[in-house]
């Protein structure tokens, strides 16, 4: 019942922006935070520390409540949630070696404290380490030599007409090939852009300029199709099934915004010194 | 000639509320009155089409799901579009996400698509494994032990209890990968990780802003197609004759789009008038 | 001074090197603990790093409100939608069909209308706002300064005309008739002459109207002309060429940069 009114109140206390800074908009930013923040928390602690890190310590298919370890479980099964009896159930066998990733993200946590914040270089000395390992192999092969191999192409093959508007054919891989070898031309810095290397630079640029055009052509377009998806939205809200929530919030929004700027502008002309005859 | 360029002039500094309100009428109006203007198929969302058309009956595909409700707009209506033309053409479909709200997506879309429209089972007809944090990470560990990586699905089954995943332990076991991406991590990862070192065939749908990022790869083969954006979608639902939300918001786009070139095109004007005046003075 | 420096640089280079040469080697167990146990140990610390985001901002927030600094009844609401977000996932589920940790997806619990109704309207809305910021930029800064920012305009505008269902409706023969005009113009701008503007702009308006009744005026024809035909050639094309020059830059600039994070002679992350 509530909730398209909330909804709808957030979406136009956010829209509210475009006429000026105001408490709604202050309002639902600040909110977005708090709930962003808190929802990423729990969505990632539910679906992997619980899991994967709890759910390989006390895992449910070893539990023995005569050893130590799962004695210390069952303390902690006051956060019945969290540590339910009889160990975790994901189906995951015991691995203690994961106490070393369990030991990392303490050290990650402690490091709030401004005494203690070396300790989050481990954890993400760790992460930064695995990222350059997988990275480094990931954008050489894909990236890089994929994308050459892909320029490539058979100037002599009888398949492909000569020029097509709509399909494959020698001069559209020719136009290809030139921008891309002309393009990268500009990246280099390492020589001066004189002559005809420079030449060849600024055709780069020119095909560099398609490309972003091409970008901001498609960004205008991702926006506005994310703004179709708010109105949409705001229209079912304003509909008899949820007494017409849009509305209503609308009208009340439009009267304080605008009670608002009113007072603001007699205030104002008040403060003007006046001139004295 | 004088007077009207002081008019164009005065228009080229008017206050930027008015633009917004212009720019909002113009997305607003058409969402009530709509024009029904035709769409057509691009080469790029005839690629993604014809690729799973091409999949042999009862093919396995991984769908991955990597957008929120901030993209939902664009990507919904093609991730719908898919799950509707796989399940015509009789495909099991695994379900992952590398977001974690791609898990809330995934369940809309299925419970529209799977269980409202096809009344397909799930477990035997398609699987929700769900999603899990470490980007680009998940696809490695999934590229080599999918089981080791999803004990259990979305729903908390122990995956060896669901008969879908019989004799699926690596992404090579797929015959077929859809990436629906917002961003990172998303297709490039799935090429970068999956498809390239797999040789599993990979078609994909992105925002409109990540399209130029991928154009390359789909130009080298590296991937087999994309749908850009809600255009991409309304495209891809012309295609399989089942028009949907992409579809709708189309004609809303179109006047938009034209009212940002007329702003162009006047700034400009103006622009050259001041350029012209300054010159003269 | 060692716990500080020395090991977090020696474990960036160790597993650094590790989960690089995992591509290559081909022995079982160093394959498996890099595949599998190393991305979930990745996975863990990337939960946790999120869980200190989380405490940061609370830290932040909580200050502002203690001192009373400019704007901290504002911060009560960002606590507030914290702690409400916190009770939803680990306090109160809403639904005891369903298990905890399943309740942050599943429906009817507390967890899922929050993301319905406050989540999601939150974050779409933000991104939504942009679109008039780029309506508005585009009527203000867009300008055709130069050769380079009048290639970007144009293909920015045949992009956003021709890929909507509206450059389909567009004739190629209105576009001819545009293009006359604009020749026209830039010819009466490079020669400022009357006679020869006219000349053109006639000559132009009299090839084209021939052309297109001689054609039967097809709204697809010439190609070169119909918005979608061109945007799609500018759109594989042209528009690849540059975009495939910059992915190789980028492909090439990570691959440097990760191999100096391995090597250890990048440390910003220690904060040098």
């Amino acid at each position: 019942m509530i909730g398209p009114w909330i909804a709808a109140f957030l979406t136009l206390a956010i829209f509210s922006y475009l006429y000026k800074d105001n408490p709604f908009y202050k309002v639902a930013e600040h909110l977005f935070v708090g709930i962003s923040t808190g929802y990423w928390t729990s969505m990632f602690f539910w679906t992997q520390i619980q899991p994967n890190l709890f759910g390989r310590l006390w895992p449910a298919t070893e539990y023995n409540s005569d050893l130590l370890w799962y004695k210390f479980y069952n303390l902690l099964g006051v956060f019945s949630s969290v540590f339910p009896d009889g160990g975790i159930n994901k189906g995951h066998h015991m691995e203690l070696l994961y106490l070393l990733p369990f030991a990392l993200g303490i050290m990650m946590l402690l490091s709030v404290s401004s005494k203690l914040s070396w300790m989050a270089r481990w954890g993400i000395a760790y992460t930064v380490g695995m990222a350059a390992g997988l990275r480094a192999y990931g954008f050489l092969n894909s990236n890089v030599l994929g994308q050459i191999k892909g320029s490539a192409f058979q100037i002599f093959n009888s398949d492909l007409p000569f020029f097509a508007l709509a399909s494959e054919s020698i001069f559209n891989n020719f136009i290809i090939l030139i921008g891309t070898i002309t393009g990268l031309m500009y990246f280099y810095f390492s020589r001066e852009h004189t002559g005809n290397f420079g030449k060849l630079s600024k055709l780069g640029i020119y095909f560099l300029m398609i490309s972003f055009g091409a970008s901001f052509g498609f960004a205008v377009m991702g926006r506005i199709s994310l703004l179709i998806g708010r109105f949409v939205d705001l229209i079912t809200y304003s509909g008899s099934a949820h007494n017409h929530a849009t509305l209503w919030l609308l009208l009340a929004m439009i009267l304080l915004l605008g009670y608002s700027a009113f007072t603001d502008k007699n205030n104002t002309s008040k403060d003007e010194p006046t001139i004295e005859k | 000639m004088d007077k009207i360029s002081d008019y164009i002039l005065k228009a080229g500094t008017i206050d930027r509320r008015w633009i917004f309100l212009i720019i909002g009428l113009a997305v607003l109006l058409p969402l009530f009155f709509p024009l029904g203007l035709p769409i057509r198929a691009t080469n790029a969302t005839q690629k993604v089409y014809d690729a799973v058309e091409a999949l042999e009956e009862n093919s396995k595909v991984l769908v991955s799901f990597e957008y929120g409700p901030s993209t939902k707009p664009e990507i919904h209506p093609m991730a719908i579009g898919l799950l509707r033309h796989l399940f015509t053409n009789g495909h099991k479909v695994f379900v992952t996400c590398l977001w974690p709200d791609g898990q809330f997506m995934a369940d809309e879309a299925l419970d529209e698509v799977a269980k409202e429209e096809f009344d397909l089972t799930y477990g035997e007809d398609y699987v929700i494994l769900g999603f899990r944090p470490g980007n680009e990470a998940v696809v490695k560990g999934m590229v080599s032990n999918i089981r080791k990586l999803y004990t259990t699905d979305a729903r908390g089954t122990l995956v060896d209890n669901i008969p879908l995943m019989k004799n699926i332990n690596k992404v090579a076991d797929f015959d077929f990968i859809f990436s629906a991406s917002a961003g990172y991590p998303g297709t490039v990862e799935w090429v970068q990780y999956a498809s390239d070192p797999t040789g599993v065939p990979l078609s994909t749908g992105t925002t409109s802003i990540m399209v130029n990022d991928i154009m390359p790869m789909v130009n080298s083969g590296q991937v087999k197609g994309i749908l850009a954006g809600m255009p991409g979608a309304a495209e891809y639902e012309a295609l399989i004759g089942t028009p949907g939300i992409g579809t709708s918001g189309m004609d809303a786009q179109s006047i938009a789009h034209l009212v940002i070139v007329l702003f162009i095109i006047f700034g400009n004007i103006t622009y050259f008038i001041e350029t012209q005046r300054s010159k003269k003075y | 001074m060692i716990w500080k420096r020395q090991i977090p640089i020696l474990i960036a280079t160790v597993i650094g090197f590790a989960t690089l040469f995992g591509w290559f080697i081909d022995h079982p167990g160093i394959e498996s603990f890099v595949n599998d146990d190393a991305t979930q140990w990745y996975d863990i610390l990337a939960s946790f790093a999120i869980f200190l985001g989380a405490l940061n901002l609370m830290k932040l927030q909580g200050k502002k409100v203690f001192k009373q600094q400019s704007g901290w009844q504002y911060s009560i609401f960002a606590i507030g939608g914290f702690f409400f977000a916190i009770v939803a996932g680990f306090i109160y589920k809403g639904n005891d069909a369903v298990e905890w940790g399943v309740h942050v997806t599943s429906k009817g619990t507390l967890f899922k209308w929050m993301f319905d109704y406050m989540f999601t309207p939150l974050s779409a809305t933000m991104f939504a706002l942009l679109a008039f910021f780029v309506a508005s930029a585009s009527y203000r800064a867009f300008r055709v300064r130069n050769l380079e920012a009048t290639l970007l305009l144009v293909s920015g505008i045949i992009i956003m005309v021709g890929r909507v269902p509206l450059g389909s409706s567009i004739s190629s023969w209105f576009i001819m008739y545009l293009m006359v005009l604009i020749v026209s113009i830039a010819v009466n701008i490079k020669l400022k002459d009357k006679k020869i503007t006219f000349s053109t702009f006639l000559g132009g308006v009299l090839i084209v109207t021939i052309w297109g009744s001689s054609l039967g005026w097809p709204i697809d024809q010439p190609g070169l002309f119909y918005l979608p035909i061109l945007q799609d050639w500018i759109y594989n094309n042209p528009n690849v060429a540059g975009a495939r020059a910059i992915m190789i830059g980028i492909g090439l600039g990570i691959f440097a940069t990760s191999i100096r994070y391995i090597l250890g002679i990048e440390k910003s992350y220690i904060g040098e």
